[in-house]
């Protein structure tokens, strides 16, 4: 594969990102008017409509998978930071979760929202650990 | 690691965004550099180096050069 350029990197980024978030808000909801036409929606529709509101987050994880793999070394490292302690977070929570709702602390997690977690997560470490001042040699080990 | 990034640039009348755009990474990637917030690559080294007509080792100071000066 040629070579991309930091810039090309994130152009290619953000050209794949925005019709992905746009075709999942479509999903999401016009799905969800769907399936209420229904009495009891057909397996088959609710199938549908689960995979394809989920399709575009899977095509966003490829997407910044991507731009890792095309982005300069630095900001690979960042990124890299940040997924990490983004699934670090959504791992602890959503296991922590799980144990209170074992014991019926608290009522049961719709799964899915490990992946909110994670974004979440994953944003704010992005925007305000990793863009923040670093100690000189910061992931240099 | 210290460098002497900032001050090879700034000889040269560069921005940081012109020695981003001359090495093909990104500005935020020469801020960090230069304030030693972040060590490059070898092969990032390699290029700063020619870039500059310079010797990896006259731009970048691991402390240990100057031991060794000190030693002899």
């Amino acid at each position: 594969m040629p070579k991309v350029t930091f810039r090309e990197a994130n152009r290619r980024y953000r050209r794949g990102l925005i019709p992905a978030v746009v075709l999942y808000a479509i999903a999401a909801f016009a799905g969800s008017f769907w399936i209420k036409t229904f009495e009891t929606p057909p397996l088959w529709v609710s199938s549908l409509v689960a995979v394809v509101s989920v399709a575009p987050v899977g095509i966003v994880f490829w997407l910044m998978w991507r731009l890792m793999r095309e982005t300069d070394e630095y900001a690979r490292l960042q990124q890299a930071m940040a997924m990490a302690a983004g699934g670090l977070i959504t791992a602890f929570v959503s296991m922590a979760w799980g144990f209170l709702e074992l014991y019926d602390v608290v009522p049961d997690m719709w799964t899915f929202l490990t992946g909110t977690i994670f974004f979440l997560s994953y944003g704010l470490i992005h925007r305000f650990v990793m863009k923040g001042p670093c100690e000189p040699g910061f992931g240099n080990g | 690691m210290d460098n002497r990034l900032r001050e090879l640039r700034t000889a040269k009348g560069w921005s940081q965004g012109d020695l981003a755009d001359a090495l093909g990474v990104s500005r935020q990637s020469i801020n960090a550099l230069e304030t030693g917030k972040f060590d490059p690559s070898l092969p990032l080294a390699f290029r700063i180096a020619r870039l500059f007509s310079k010797r990896i080792e006259d731009i970048f100071d691991d402390g240990l050069g100057a031991m060794k000066r000190a030693a002899e």
